[in-house]
């Protein structure tokens, strides 16, 4: 049931303690220096993030979280995203914690999600590429799991992983601790830390493993893929506002540019993007509440299509308007273009999402 | 199409819309209606009487005034099932235009003498905005007005000027001041289309149609009693009257429904698995979804009280942007059957009035503030440029 519903005191609240914390630790140069850090440490503000409330946000309060809705949480996200912040939040309290608390016995919840929700453990949800599962296979008692991903964000510093295995045709979750992997830490092009995660023949005890939780995996895709494109909306409306004051600002034949008619429209259609980009986030957010999962999945992947879409478009104005210097490194908007590119990659891309959304009834 | 106004409450008030509709339309006109044929005057009429039997024709209206007193949201579901079940549009430039400024800036006379005609649509109002060298321009007009003994005697050409033909009266902007800046020397009439000096020229368009008139005021007396609000001030009400029904500017109702054929379209001939067919559907109904998301939630935050600005003319460029796209895409479908003139015998009646359509859908971008000026205001009043 879509109502449009603003922010509450709470979603506000995070989100001006997102801004806060983004003006005190993230500026260019102090992101800079983070950087520089291997990509394998436990990131730097990790635990001021968990006490900040941000790894429990959308975690049910009797699992020990904030139990606040996806819609609420967007405000938040997309700060952290235009903020080019480089901890795993979204991964981690999203895509891994969220999911964790519905696929899991109550008793399970409160022993193995607690040191994640304290930021005492990293963990993170692995699947193979396209988040199409990893192949799993029976050896007596035990289960064994071979595949690869390429790139899983936060798992650089993970200690444990979720995987996603299949095994006869049925998707279950598996926990294996993070050496039981072959990890190649790596940066990615946005400098989030992220990780290569190999299994070669990993053996787990096949009463370890948590099957029939199809539906919480489902729901955790979907609800960490709004993460990303909350994300995606706060990193387009900060391109957007970037451009505006530097058009405002750069003169050129004797007036700011943004005098130009050709600019205005360039500018305008980039509004709109924006304007489209946060409605289908909110869309996709409040549809995570419904019952119906064929519904929520489709207006999520929907939310995928255009705001791929609104990205790519304003990615390219945002650039092309700055002239050279929009493609030098001084400025954010070199590194809001590279976070972008990320974004539109990760939780399925625009195709792959058209297509579950064209077979969607 | 997936609806997005599905609360409970929202599904019942669908309900009660398609009870009334399916029991009252007309089914030729319903047919007409569905395959986008032009209308004549009397299905728009009967359509009007039947919805202002049920007191549902001004939507806009304060309920003081007759109207219905839906909610912005109410409002939505009901131009959306209008549209779905194939009801004429009613007829807007009374109902939607001069009606909601005679509301708010016309005398209690001009209250009285006119807004129950409009209900009732024994007038049928026109817009005299556009003028040739006044389009989007609208400031440049030069149809003057000159005092004279107990009113104005108007000279000029006004033109596109919508359903002209059917109409008995014409609001009109007029220059009444041509020393001062050029929006400040404006002024809004009411003139009597009937009035000695008022003539008609109807404007072949390259649909086939001539549902737009140039019309010509030669020394056209306008009594004082028919002067809207202040003399000098009718710049100020036409952009009051151009933010009126904002929210209704994305036109979802109509891109739904034309989506709704276009998909009808392809499954008839067979595209309906095609990969590209089927892509361009699915990003369509993307597009539609997005502006409707951006429209409810301009609504919810000008329900808790925010003023809407001239962000709402992002709706209108999307809105038209799609409604165009979706046009262009029946002609890709309905391929070399979209050719033959709609009302000969070659016509496939699938797609008798595709090509007709894509021709009459240019307008979308045109009128209305073209999409370029919409552009403009967002740039100047949103963005600040």
């Amino acid at each position: 049931m879509i109502r449009f519903e603003l922010p509450t005191e709470e979603a506000l609240l995070l989100k001006d303690t997102a801004e806060r914390f983004v003006a005190d630790h993230y500026a260019l140069e102090q992101r800079a220096k983070a950087l520089s850090a291997a990509p394998g440490d436990v990131p730097r503000h990790w635990a001021e993030m968990a006490e900040l409330g941000w790894l429990v946000a959308c975690v049910p309060e009797d699992a020990g979280g904030l139990g606040l809705t996806p819609a609420q949480i967007v405000p938040m996200m997309e700060v952290l995203g235009a903020g080019l912040i480089l901890e795993p939040v979204g991964a981690v309290s999203l895509g891994c914690a969220a999911m964790l608390a519905r696929a899991l016995s109550p008793d399970d919840v409160a022993e193995r999600l607690a040191p994640v929700l304290a930021g005492e453990a990293i963990e993170v949800v692995v699947a193979g590429r396209d988040g199409a599962p990893i192949a799993a296979r029976r050896e007596g008692g035990n289960l064994v799991l071979s595949g690869a991903s390429p790139a899983v964000i936060g798992a650089a510093a993970a200690t444990a992983f979720w995987v996603v295995a299949e095994l006869d045709g049925s998707r279950m979750l598996v926990r294996i601790p993070a050496e039981d992997a072959a990890v190649t830490p790596c940066r990615l092009v946005d400098g989030q830390a992220a990780a290569q995660v190999v299994l070669d023949d990993v053996t787990v005890p096949a009463d370890e493993a948590i099957s029939g939780c199809h539906a919480a995996l489902d729901f955790g895709a979907d609800l960490a893929l709004v993460g990303v494109l909350a994300e995606t909306s706060g990193v387009i409306d900060a391109l957007h506002k970037a451009t505006l004051d530097y058009v405002k600002m750069r003169e050129q034949f004797g007036r700011p540019i943004g005098r130009f008619q050709v600019v205005q429209h360039k500018m305008a259609d980039m509004f709109i993007a924006c304007e489209e980009a946060r409605s289908m986030v909110l869309l996709a957010a409040e549809a995570m509440e419904s019952k119906d999962a064929a519904f929520r999945g489709k207006l999520v992947s929907a939310a995928r299509v255009k705001i791929s879409d609104a990205a790519r478009a304003v990615l390219r104005d945002a650039v092309q308007l700055h002239g050279g210097m929009g493609v030098s490194d001084e400025l954010a908007v070199g590194h809001l273009v590279k976070r972008l590119l990320v974004l539109t990659q990760t939780g399925g891309n625009r195709a792959a999402h058209l297509k579950r959304f064209a077979k969607a009834a | 199409m997936t609806d997005l106004l599905n609360a409970p409450e929202d599904s019942a008030f669908r309900a009660e819309i398609r009870a009334f509709v399916e029991a009252e339309l007309d089914p030729a006109t319903r047919a007409k209606v569905s395959r986008g044929s032009p209308l004549a005057r009397e299905d728009f009429l009967r359509w009007h009487q039947s919805m202002h039997r049920k007191g549902w024709v001004a939507p806009g209206w304060p309920a003081e005034h007759g109207g219905p007193g839906w909610s912005a949201r109410q409002r939505l579901i009901a131009d959306e099932e209008m549209f779905r079940l194939h009801t004429p549009p009613l007829p807007g430039f009374g109902l939607k235009m001069i009606g909601p400024i005679l509301i708010r800036f016309g005398s209690r006379e001009q209250q009285q003498r006119f807004l129950p005609r409009i209900l009732s649509c024994e007038d049928w109002w026109c817009q005299g905005f556009s003028e040739p060298g006044a389009g989007s321009d609208l400031a440049s007009l030069r149809t003057r007005a000159v005092r004279t003994d107990g009113g104005w005697l108007v000279s000029g050409s006004k033109t596109w000027t919508t359903y002209a033909q059917y109409a008995n009266w014409i609001f009109c902007l007029v220059r009444t001041d041509p020393e001062v800046k050029k929006q400040q020397g404006i002024s809004m009439m009411l003139i009597d289309m009937a009035a000695p000096g008022v003539s008609r020229r109807p404007i072949r368009l390259m649909d086939g149609t001539d549902e737009v008139n140039e019309i010509f005021l030669d020394n056209v007396f306008v009594p004082d009693d028919l002067v809207v609000g202040e003399i000098n001030m009718g710049w100020t009400y036409a952009k009051a009257l151009l933010e009126h029904e904002r929210l209704g500017i994305g036109g979802i109702g109509r891109s739904k429904h034309l989506l709704a054929r276009v998909r009808e379209m392809a499954e008839a001939t067979g595209l309906g698995d095609d990969p590209e067919i089927s892509a361009r559907l699915a990003a369509f109904e993307i597009d539609i979804m997005a502006i409707e998301a951006t429209t409810l939630r301009l609504l919810a935050a000008a329900e808790a009280g925010r003023t809407l600005g001239a962000e709402t003319s992002l709706l209108k460029v999307r809105g038209t942007e799609v409604q165009q796209g979706l046009t262009e895409l029946m002609l890709d479908i309905a391929g070399p059957a979209a050719l033959p003139e709609s009302a000969g015998d070659c016509a496939d009646a699938l797609f008798a009035n595709v090509a007709y359509q894509f021709l009459n859908w240019r307008k979308l971008s045109i009128y209305g503030g073209s999409n370029e000026i919409q552009r403009s205001i967002l740039a100047g009043q949103v963005l600040g440029l």
